[in-house]
């Protein structure tokens, strides 16, 4: 599909979002504090259910278990199918439990993030390249929602729908769109218990682990910001560069030059590291993220995202030292 | 499928089937490999009669996983890119790593590359010693991958999307068809405001 056509579509879903707004009102609240309630929401509820992810035509079913309790982070998350992976977190530790190989892997995790992450509190999050709308009320696992809709400016990035549940305010349904309006990935809860008392057992493992391995995995750390000569000579409106480390990845002793680019909502990183020679340039695609490599200046430039193809290429393209 | 569970299927997931009938669903998915692959299908013709149809091209979780841990014949062994850890652990640096990101897949976050402290009272080497699929550069294109996520989610931005997004690594990034990416660069430029 041609991109006229996509922006004749995207009209369309747009034009007749617009119409079911402004037919039926469904809140006197506005989008944004919608969605200040949302993370708020996502930070403090309880909630035990089982969730479907959809994406790339594949579905997975996961059972998964939310609460804090003290300000500690308590979550489990049991994959439905397959070996029976099952992942518990208590605060800043998290084991991940093999079953068929009879291991436990320990990791450290020094952020707050939780399995269902909210969208950032800034202003700047969707500075002026989305428009935020309020669509309709729709019900989702059994819950009356109000369906939001973050819609980019241009094909540069991805659109978000949001069904906030009324009552809490907890996203029990996300999708990213495509340009064209359709569905890269697809997250709802089937059924969901939200603000009820989670019972200890329901965060301990389903299974005897006394006589499993345990492999125990340090945090990682984030070098100290640095500055560099390579920026993009012409990023995609509304991209600014938020913060460049240096890494060094496992197996490898090359160091790696890491910017990371954001519009708020949607995030790009580019990493830069020397020219190996064994580099072939092009396109890979995982979900809905896409990543494109290319050599500049005797460096391989690789540049990863949760947008459109067509922006990370431009991005990794453009990047130059002075 | 008989009509039967189709119809469950259906309440299932639009949320209206009630819980007990649904976990009763779930076992019988969960044990019956022939149902969960055309409760797959039964879904992704749903996508595609809403005109929701998405990229195609990559396997559930339960086959990443495993092809991720499992010694599974055809792949490319990794263990001589481990060049800075020591021989000894070497194979337990490709499972944490592995096991990294079966916990991306399920959280969307990712703890990823060095690995300074092991403690493990087993020959770790039993676990696993090769990591089926991966090429040099796509072991490169994956820990980018996970330390682009970690870095967002550590900016607190994008959340919603970076919950999940690294399920792929134990499968070959799809590469994409290049004349298409091209042409959509065209379009772009030639519309864009």
């Amino acid at each position: 599909m041609r991109f006229g056509q996509r922006h004749i579509i995207a009209g369309l879903v747009f034009a007749l979002g617009s119409l079911c707004s402004a037919a039926s009102p469904v809140t006197d609240i506005g989008p944004g504090e919608w969605l200040n309630r949302m993370g708020a929401a996502v930070k403090a509820s309880s909630y035990e259910g089982t969730v479907i992810r959809i994406q790339d035509g594949k579905v997975e079913v996961l059972k998964v278990v939310h609460t804090v309790q003290d300000g500690v982070i308590l979550e489990k998350v049991v994959a439905q199918e397959g070996n029976g992976l099952e992942i518990i977190r208590i605060g800043n530790e998290v084991h991940c439990i093999l079953p068929d190989r009879k291991s436990v892997l320990v990791e450290q995790w020094d952020h707050q993030a939780t399995l269902f992450s909210t969208l950032p509190s800034s202003e700047i999050r969707f500075g002026s390249e989305y428009d935020v709308a309020i669509v309709r009320n729709e019900r989702v696992a059994g819950r009356e929602t109000l369906l939001l809709a973050i819609r980019p400016h241009d094909g540069y990035r991805y659109g978000h729908r949001i069904w906030l549940d009324t009552e809490t305010s907890f996203p029990l349904r996300t999708q990213l769109i495509d340009a064209d309006g359709t569905t890269i990935e697809e997250v709802k809860f089937a059924e969901i218990t939200l603000n009820q008392e989670i019972h200890a057992s329901a965060l301990a493992p389903s299974i005897s682990i006394e006589n499993f391995t345990w492999v125990t995995q340090t945090a990682s750390h984030s070098s100290p910001e640095i500055e560099t000569a390579w920026a993009s000579s012409e990023l995609p409106a509304g991209f600014r560069a938020v913060s460049t480390h240096e890494e060094q990845m496992a197996g490898s002793d090359d160091t790696v030059t890491h910017i990371l680019y954001s519009d708020g909502l949607a995030n790009v990183s580019v990493f830069i590291t020397a020219g190996s020679g064994k580099m072939s340039e092009g396109a890979a695609h995982v979900g809905g993220s896409n990543s494109y490599s290319v050599e500049i200046d005797g460096h391989e430039i690789t540049a990863i995202g949760e947008v459109p193809a067509m922006t990370v290429k431009h991005i990794a393209t453009t990047m130059q030292r002075p | 499928m008989n009509d039967a569970i189709r119809m469950q299927l259906s309440a299932y997931v639009d949320g209206e089937l009630p819980h007990n009938e649904a976990e009763m669903l779930l076992r019988r998915v969960s044990q019956d490999v022939e149902l969960r692959q055309e409760v797959a299908e039964f879904l992704a013709l749903g996508r595609v009669m809403r005109g929701e149809a998405g990229v195609a091209g990559v396997d559930r979780l339960h086959d990443r996983v495993l092809a991720a841990i499992d010694n599974r014949p055809g792949g490319d062994s990794v263990a001589e890119d481990d060049a800075s850890a020591p021989s000894a652990i070497k194979p337990l640096v490709r499972v944490v790593v592995v096991a990294s990101v079966a916990l991306a897949a399920i959280f969307g976050l990712q703890q990823t590359t060095p690995v300074a402290d092991v403690v493990s009272t087993e020959p770790v080497a039993t676990i696993v010693e090769v990591v089926p699929g991966f090429s040099r550069q796509q072991d490169q294109l994956r820990q980018y991958f996970l330390s682009h996520e970690e870095t967002s989610s550590q900016m607190g931005a994008n959340g919603l999307y970076l919950r999940l997004v690294t399920l792929r690594f134990s499968d070959p990034p799809r590469e994409q068809n290049e004349s298409d990416t091209e042409s959509d660069i065209v379009d772009e430029t030639v519309t864009r405001p």
